[in-house]
């Protein structure tokens, strides 16, 4: 008959084993000589069995610090014995403070280096900013710069980046033509965008903040309209503000609903010649307020009127096996040419599509393979300037700008380095969790 | 022993593995040899062989009409029991087998007023004692955050009511987003990621209370603090063998790893 429920074990039969076992050992250790002549001894005797008892060995016992267990008859019922655990558990609620183990990691898995998610240049000064997911901030550097292959890397010309900037996981990023603000726009974590005027330098605060629906990701700007796009992952949508738009503001419109075919929608686009949107999706959707409706289509490009409101159909779908989207993040147009450019982030790739493509068409060129630099590209900017493409590369810490005519294992014209060339990107990207693989001895991380 | 700017051992993504950019959690069935993985995005969830890599697709999906998955952010596997728990909809746990495949219903649901539950974010197993444990994150009416960890019986199923549940001003849990058990011992370990809204928030911290414990409860041990680095922990796992916790923190974009020999 069980006469006692141990409640609270502070100490169980494997750490006892642990301390006993280091207790042992402290002996041994000061008592060097008798320990060895009482091993010795104690050895023989138990290859000499006696008959009798014997002593082999004697460690005091660990002090009994434990609370009482409290006594409950084995016949008492399983609610009753819950409630008697809970009202013990209360009475034994500790005065005592937590005890705070300030103590520093054994080791740190970081990347100290920026991971540039998205990409633009100022036409006006010259100068490309590079957004930084990492270590929450951008970096600016002259559009010129060229990390020469044996060099650790290239020093931007500054850096905005702290708590005050307001950025963190921050992934689009737009450059005004005209007046050189930045506008930098936060992603899973801060429901903002942050802008900064050209001149910002070091940890500053933004000039304008505008609160934002959760999960926003790409950025556009029709200039001439002064309206600005934006998607949204979490809620398969986009949202249209007046480009001034700051704090509170609520947006002019909205791209939303099952007949869209958002579905993750990463980067976005503005065709002004002929006044389409372009929109870049994962393919995972859910419906919302509409539970067990998830499903995975393929990866797309989905092409809107460009005033598009509200529960619209696409007026044309870029997506089956000949397209080679892989997780394709950021677009841009060439209206010049017609041509679409898509930094294809899980194919290592920039994909150049007709604008009037429609269903499963191969790209009109791939630039991709190990002279390219390029690795899970997130960010593009199309310079019709300088008739330039850059990307922004999350995998190896790096710019790279082709000639918009690049095709195929291209090398790049230039290339912006922020880590020694070696270093590929740890991917750490928002860790709301982690796992071990106890089998393989690995810490598992999820993006 | 990965450390500063390792490279990973190994990378699951892209297209084929019908994973998102934008994951919460990742649990290990060692017993299986399986990694499971929520997919919110696509209201799905996803299991991967032990050993996948690269652009692998999962051996097994659950989604659909029928599973009543909305956005399955974070999940539990219990091997022992064959069971794996959903948190969803925010006041809701959902139980299906371990070896579920396709569109297939739960076993069980935990949802109604008794249950407590509000903004449930991680759930942890512990076969041992037969129990199941929530951490939330919930706000209060005037938008007060305050977390809580409810205690289950790990078969509970309806409108129960928590056998235990840990709450008040001693607990100093804000917003729980992350909770592992050390069984053998009965410890709870929650990553508690401090205010929402802050960048830098200086109420988060690794907490461990005693699975029995229950009420206004200060954690046993808080592991917080400039030598710990921490700002903003997130993820906690367990690594016994070698006397370790692992953190996440989201402030610092990091995962850091303590010798931690009270917990083991």
């Amino acid at each position: 008959m069980m006469s006692r429920i141990r409640r609270r074990i502070p100490f169980g039969p494997w750490f006892i084993l642990f301390f006993l076992s280091a207790g042992t050992v402290a002996t041994l250790v000061s008592m060097r000589p008798q320990a060895e002549s009482l091993r010795k001894s104690g050895v023989d005797a138990l290859r000499a069995a006696n008959g009798q008892a014997q002593l082999v060995a004697s460690v005091p016992l660990a002090p009994e610090n434990g609370e009482m267990c409290e006594w409950m008859p084995a016949s008492m019922s399983p609610s009753a014995m819950i409630l008697a655990q809970t009202r013990a558990a209360q009475t034994a609620e500790r005065e005592a403070k937590s005890e705070v183990a300030d103590r520093a990691p054994v080791r740190t898995i970081k990347d100290t280096y920026p991971t540039y998610s998205a990409i633009a240049v100022d036409l006006n000064t010259n100068e490309v900013y590079m957004q930084d997911e990492n270590l929450f901030g951008y970096r600016v550097f002259n559009r010129m710069d060229n990390t020469p292959a044996n060099a650790a890397m290239t020093e931007p010309k500054r850096i905005v980046q702290g708590l005050d900037t307001g950025m963190e996981f921050n992934c689009g990023l737009y450059v005004d033509p005209k007046t050189g603000d930045v506008y930098s726009v936060n992603n899973d974590t801060q429901d903002s965008m942050v802008i900064f005027p050209r001149e910002a330098k070091g940890n500053v605060k933004p000039k304008r903040k505008l609160h934002t629906p959760h999960g926003t990701y790409g950025i556009a700007v029709d200039e001439e309209d002064i309206e600005l796009y934006m998607t949204v992952e979490h809620q398969n949508s986009v949202v249209v503000y007046n480009k001034f738009a700051e704090g509170e503001d609520k947006p002019l419109r909205e791209i939303k609903g099952v007949k869209t075919e958002l579905a993750d929608p990463h980067g976005i686009a503005i065709d002004k010649k002929n006044n389409l949107l372009f929109i870049t999706n994962h393919g995972s959707r859910v419906t919302e307020d509409v539970i067990g409706s998830g499903r995975f289509s393929p990866p797309s490009i989905t092409v809107y009127p460009l005033k598009s409101k509200g529960d619209v159909a696409p007026i044309r779908i870029i997506h089956g096996d000949k397209t080679q989207l892989n997780w394709p993040a950021a677009l841009a147009v060439d209206e010049e040419r017609g041509e679409i450019y898509v930094a294809n982030d899980a194919g290592d790739s920039m994909l150049v599509f007709k604008t009037t493509d429609s269903g499963d068409a191969a790209p009109t060129r791939v630039v991709k393979g190990p002279r390219t630099q390029i690795k899970a590209p997130t960010g593009v900017f199309f310079d019709a300037k300088n008739k330039e493409v850059w990307l922004s590369n999350m995998g190896n810490h790096r710019a790279t700008v082709f000639s918009i005519t690049a095709d195929g294992n291209a090398a790049p014209a230039r290339v912006i380095r922020s880590a020694p060339a070696d270093k590929m990107a740890m991917a750490i990207g928002n860790p709301g969790a982690v796992g071990y693989d106890t089998k393989r001895e690995e810490i598992l991380i999820p993006n | 022993m990965a450390k500063e700017n390792a490279t990973p051992t190994r990378l699951i993504f892209g297209q084929n593995s019908k994973l998102s950019r934008t994951m919460h959690d990742i649990r290990y069935d060692e017993v299986n040899d399986e990694l499971w993985v929520g997919q919110p995005f696509a209201g799905a969830i996803l299991v991967f062989r032990g050993g996948a890599n690269g652009e692998e697709a999962p051996i097994r999906v659950i989604q659909g009409p029928k599973t009543q998955l909305e956005g399955p952010d974070r999940l539990e596997v219990d091997a022992v029991n064959n069971e794996i728990y959903v948190p969803e909809y925010g006041n809701a746990i959902l139980v299906y087998s371990r070896t579920a495949n396709g569109d297939v219903p739960p076993l069980r649901k935990i949802q109604g007023k008794m249950t407590q539950l509000k903004s449930v974010r991680s759930l942890s197993v512990d076969t041992i004692r037969n129990l199941l444990v929530a951490g939330t994150q919930a706000r209060g009416p005037k938008g007060e955050q305050y977390g809580v960890l409810l205690t289950y019986d790990r078969k509970a199923q309806g409108d129960a009511a928590p056998l235990r549940v840990i709450e008040g001003d001693k607990t100093e849990i804000v917003r729980i987003t992350q909770t592992a058990i050390y069984e053998p011992k009965g410890w709870i370990l929650a990553a508690q990621a401090g205010t929402h809204e802050a960048l830098h928030p200086d109420d988060g911290f690794l907490g461990v209370w005693h699975i029995n414990d229950n009420g206004n409860v200060a954690p046993r041990w808080k592991l917080r603090g400039p030598s710990s680095t921490l700002i903003k922990p997130r993820g906690i796992a367990l690594i016994p063998k070698h006397k370790e916790i692992v953190v996440s923190d989201m402030a610092q974009n990091a995962v850091m790893s303590y010798y931690f020999p009270e917990v083991f």
